[in-house]
């Protein structure tokens, strides 16, 4: 066990580290703009200044040299080091602002030059509330400025990419988003361009900023110099809650952050999970956030002469149960993009009618995939459904089930969409679980409208077999963030009244998780399927099914998910 | 010194017509060391170069004046990958064009050089980085390595003595940055010219993350020399501490500015005042820089004794630097010529590091004010803050280099500054 002193504590390390992110595991602040954890260390911004010296070693003695009071004699470095770049070494004996007022003048100096060509136009900046510049100013920066001429003039609103603008003039060149691309998505598409204080990050003459990963730039940029086109000037980011979720557009369920105003998703930002995501996430997952809000089933629809009238809760629970009665033979197809507690009761609902065995249609596009952050696999939970038992079939066996079915029950799954069944295959004699209209809910002759990833808990399993969970971001107009403590609030949500902007029912979907529905349709059979929430369906799922036992959910927070396979187990029907 | 310059005879650039030709160079003992090492590598093992030319003394000519043979001993072992020279020609230093002149008048002696460190640090391939705008001497220097590969010096298996290696000349694009060692190696590899941060040091990884020397060109070109005449003869040229001839680069007010070649050490005056013909018009000496425009300017009243070697320039207060001497007459104007190289460095900072970035911008901005008229005495002791935030606080010594003019043009000719400012209204009642 080696040692390191900062401020006068004494700490341990075993592992090679550098001193600023031994600072910072050990939950203590020293500011810093260009080092980030997972990107190479270029020590640019200076802004992570320690004071740093070393024991004097008497070789003779095999001992450290001792001062008159018997204390380590310490050769200190005649410069300020920065702390990101300096490797820690036993005995190493580190000031921060803390205790050093050599420290604490430094910090002060680079924040005066950061700030003499930047606009400071907080007031007007998407970054502001977010921003490690704004926060380090106020905690280590300078009172004032002494800088008294005109400012340095640079490109603004200049459009990188299809998704990332960029404003010249923020930027203070920490280069982490030209690193990004040279180091994890790997496109080399930015660089710095220009010398001195005219530098900026800038595509190649000619090319766009189209890289696959690029809003990533957009978290990391610790200004708000780069800002993402679909979010920006949409909101302050103290009016928003963020809340814990995954990424349900593609297998490998990226842990995110669904941010939130007013039960609108108005952005998707990558939460930090080592075993799944690390710090990034794909753009295209950040787009979901429009299907989350818009175009939503928000009523009950049956299809009467051809045309989806909307209907009570009350009849489309009366309109399911005498369907799936009457009906001999029920094609009973679930899905790998509903959560593992809507499959496993959409089974075990028609088992217990005696009605036949669920099947599901892996959503796969083979090639699609990139090695990194998207899988070929579409849909968040093929895994789920697998483990939960549901029988995988593929579109040809499919269709010819439903030929022979006299009712198709879809399970939130747009068959028709992506190609696995034609209108015509389900015309007449469907109905659909869905949260957003599409083609399957256009064939279908009733729609039961159904939460969404971001208004239920919900289990989904990625491809590689990890459990991870979502939570309500959204409520819908029956669930209450103040009565539901799991649900995050922001400002708004908390001390909004109806007299402020953005405090409104408007936005809240008239849907019911799938279970709910069928639980309650079960009980109008008498079938005996008897689930309160999600929570006791997970229960049961973990007593039931060997793959998932010992899972629940506040396993699968503490632990950032659950590896449910073993490594390089794959789970085939 | 009791030293006769007038009877010097030049070592680095003797005064032979036409020596650029490899024929006349190979005449006149040319490539005759580079071969007696290659011939004996019993008695000239790799580590006996090193050493000769450590004990010779010679010190980095490229600014920094580091001990070369010392520096050739922190490569590691071979291990049968790629090792490189980056033989630095950026030559940008405001007031700094020595180099040229060797590119010109006797480019076999630094590829002799090369070729001999080459062999003691058993280098694959020698990168000749010389400044974008040198276009004709990079001519010379292509047509010189090219006459060297032909006459066998470089290539394979070298006059038979089991030694390989290549060499090359790459252009540079105009970034004064590019002379930095680091940002060289960058910009050698296709990059932008930042400068790395260190440590690692070259020698560990440098270019390609391969073990790799900088050294100046003119550095280099000392080297047969020291092999020709021992290192103990060397080391007796010129200043003890920074011995051997030294080419120096004289400009400004003088009536015969030009390179110069002398040993180390000579005193300002002798070459103001005889070598360089005395200052035009007769005029006094009022400022000299004396090694590049980052040295720091001695007064003309404070050159008495004052030698070209670092031991007694550190204590004049100033650096030997290139040995790029700048000299000023009595009617120069220290804003004005502060200004210019602060604008100089503010041109040139790569931006890489904040306080370099902004400090030179802000430097010039405020001289710029000064200069306008516009300046008060505060702006004077807010240039010198500006100074201590940017010194010893970045990657590269640029940033020093920015500051030092700033600060001791300041402190050492401050009436210049302050006939320029305003003086407070309050200050007259
Ligand atoms: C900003 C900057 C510019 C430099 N420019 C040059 C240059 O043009 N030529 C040069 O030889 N050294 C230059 N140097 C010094 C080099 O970094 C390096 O110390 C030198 O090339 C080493 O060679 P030497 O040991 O033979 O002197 C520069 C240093 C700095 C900080
Ligand atoms: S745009 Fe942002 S991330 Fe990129 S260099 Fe500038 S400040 Fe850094
Ligand atoms: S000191 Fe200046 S030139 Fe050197 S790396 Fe930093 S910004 Fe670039
Ligand atoms: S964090 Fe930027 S220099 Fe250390």
């Amino acid at each position: 066990m080696a040692e390191i002193f900062i401020d006068n504590k004494r700490f341990e390390y075993d592992q090679p580290t550098k001193v600023l992110q031994f600072i910072l595991d050990q939950g203590l602040d020293l500011p810093h703009f260009c080092y980030h954890p997972a990107l190479s260390i270029p020590a640019n911004c200076r802004q992570c200044y320690v004071e740093a010296g070393l024991p004097v070693f008497d070789r003779e003695k095999n001992a450290y040299e001792l001062d008159a009071n018997g204390d380590r004699v310490i050769r200190w470095f005649p410069k300020l080091q920065t702390a990101c770049s300096l490797d820690a070494t036993d005995g190493m004996v580190i000031k921060t602002h803390v205790t050093s007022e050599l420290v604490r003048r430094g910090q002060k100096d680079v924040l005066e030059f950061i700030l003499i060509n930047h606009p400071l136009d907080c007031p007007i900046c998407d970054q502001a509330g977010e921003c490690p510049l704004q926060e380090q100013t106020y905690k280590y920066g300078p009172e004032g400025s002494r800088f008294e001429h005109k400012k340095v003039h640079k490109p603004k609103r200049i459009q990188l990419g299809p998704r990332v603008v960029l404003d010249a003039e923020r930027c203070i060149n920490c280069t982490r988003c030209v690193r990004f691309t040279q180091e994890i998505s790997k496109t080399h598409q930015l660089t710095i361009v220009q010398r001195g204080d005219n530098n900026y990050p800038m595509t190649a003459p000619g090319h766009v900023f189209d890289d696959p990963y690029s809003m990533n730039t957009v978290d990391i940029c610790p200004v708000g110099a780069l800002t993402a086109s679909d979010f920006r000037f949409k909101a302050r980011v103290w009016e928003m809650a963020s809340t814990p979720s995954i990424d349900l557009t593609n297998g490998k369920g990226c842990s995110v952050d669904l941010w939130t105003r007013d039960n609108l998703v108005l952005r998707i930002t990558p939460r930090f999970n080592p075993a799944v995501n690390g710090h990034w996430m794909p753009d295209s997952g950040r787009a979901a956030f429009a299907t989350l809000n818009h175009d939503r089933v928000d009523k009950p629809l049956v299809r009467l002469d051809g045309e989806a009238i909307p209907t009570s809760w009350n009849n489309a629970l009366l309109t399911f149960t005498e369907r799936v009665t009457a009906a001999n033979r029920i094609a009973v197809v679930g899905s790998p993009h509903a959560s593992t507690e809507d499959n496993y009761v959409f089974k075990r609902f028609f088992e217990a009618a005696g009605k036949g065995a669920a099947v599901f249609v892996p959503h796969v596009i083979p090639g699609s995939g990139d090695g990194f952050l998207l899988s070929d696999d579409q849909a968040p939970n093929a895994t789920g459904a697998r483990l939960l038992g549901l029988a995988e079939t593929q579109a040809a066996a499919l269709a010819a089930e439903v030929t022979a079915a006299d009712l198709v029950v879809v399970l939130n799954d747009d068959l028709v969409g992506r190609g696995v069944l034609r209108a015509e295959d389900l015309a007449g004699k469907t109905i659909t679980f869905a949260s957003n209209h599409n083609a399957t809910t256009a064939a279908a002759d009733l729609v039961v409208p159904v939460t969404n990833g971001a208004e239920h808990v919900g289990t989904y399993v990625n491809v590689d077999g990890r459990a991870q969970r979502t939570i309500p971001a959204k409520e819908t107009s029956r669930t209450d963030r103040r009565l539901n403590l799991e649900m995050s609030s922001g400002r708004l949500d908390t001390f909004g009244t109806r007299f402020d902007n953005w405090v409104s029912d408007l936005n809240r979907i008239d849907c019911v998780p799938a279970w709910e529905f069928l639980t309650e349709a079960s009980q109008e059979l008498g079938t005996g399927l008897y689930y309160e929430s999600a929570r006791d369906v997970l229960a049961e799922i973990a007593a039931r099914i060997d793959a998932f036992a010992g899972i629940s959910y506040e396993r699968m927070d503490d632990e950032r998910g659950i590896a449910l396979l073993a490594t390089n187990e794959t789970v085939s029907a | 010194m009791s030293f006769d310059w007038k009877t010097y005879q030049p070592l680095l650039i003797p005064n032979i017509p036409g020596l650029a030709d490899i024929k006349v160079y190979e005449q006149h003992g040319g490539y005759v060391q580079y071969k007696k090492v290659l011939g004996d590598q019993t008695t000239w093992t790799p580590e006996a170069v090193t050493n000769e030319v450590k004990s010779s003394g010679l010190r980095g000519r490229g600014g920094a004046g580091f001990n070369t043979g010392l520096k050739w001993s922190f490569m590691p072992k071979p291990d049968g990958g790629p090792r490189y020279i980056a033989a630095n020609g950026d030559e940008s230093e405001p007031g700094t064009f020595k180099d040229r002149t060797i590119f010109e008048f006797n480019p076999h002696s630094f590829i002799e050089g090369a070729l001999i460190a080459a062999y003691a640090m058993r280098i694959t391939a020698v990168y000749v980085y010389i400044r974008g705008e040198y276009r004709s001497w990079i001519r010379m220097m292509e047509k010189a390595i090219a006459d060297a590969y032909a006459a066998g010096h470089i290539g394979k298996n070298i006059h038979g003595s089991g030694f390989s290696t290549d060499m090359y000349v790459h252009s540079g694009a105009g970034a004064y940055i590019c002379g930095e060692e680091s940002s060289l190696m960058e910009s050698l590899e296709g990059k932008r010219g930042y400068p790395r941060v260190k440590p690692p040091f070259p020698a560990q990884r440098g270019l390609w993350g391969r073990p790799t020397t900088i050294n100046n060109i003119e550095t280099l070109a000392n080297v047969p020399l020291i092999l020709r005449i021992g290192a103990e003869a060397y080391s007796q040229i010129g200043a003890k501490t920074h011995p051997g001839p030294l080419l120096y680069g004289i400009s400004g007010h003088v009536n015969k500015p030009g390179v110069y070649e002398f040993p180390s050490g000579m005193p300002i005056e002798t070459l103001i005042h005889e070598v360089c013909g005395g200052v035009k018009g007769g005029k006094k000496v009022k400022a000299v820089i004396p090694g590049g425009s980052s040295t720091p300017p001695l007064r003309g009243d404070q050159l008495a004794g004052v030698c070209m070697d670092s031991d007694s320039l550190r204590t004049a207060g100033s650096m030997l630097g290139t040995a790029g001497m700048v000299v000023m007459d009595e009617d120069t104007d220290l804003v004005d010529v502060l200004t210019r190289i602060a604008h100089f460095y503010h041109h040139e900072s790569c931006g890489q590091c904040t306080p370099c970035r902004e400090g030179t911008g802000w430097l010039e901005k405020t001289l710029k004010k000064i200069r306008r008229g516009d300046g008060t005495p505060r702006d004077l002791e807010l240039l010198l803050d500006i100074c201590t935030q940017m010194e010893g606080r970045t990657i590269c010594a640029l940033a020093d280099a920015a500051a030092w003019p700033v600060r001791y043009t300041i402190t050492r000719f401050r009436e210049d500054f302050e006939a320029r400012v305003k003086t407070p209204v309050h200050a007259h009642a």
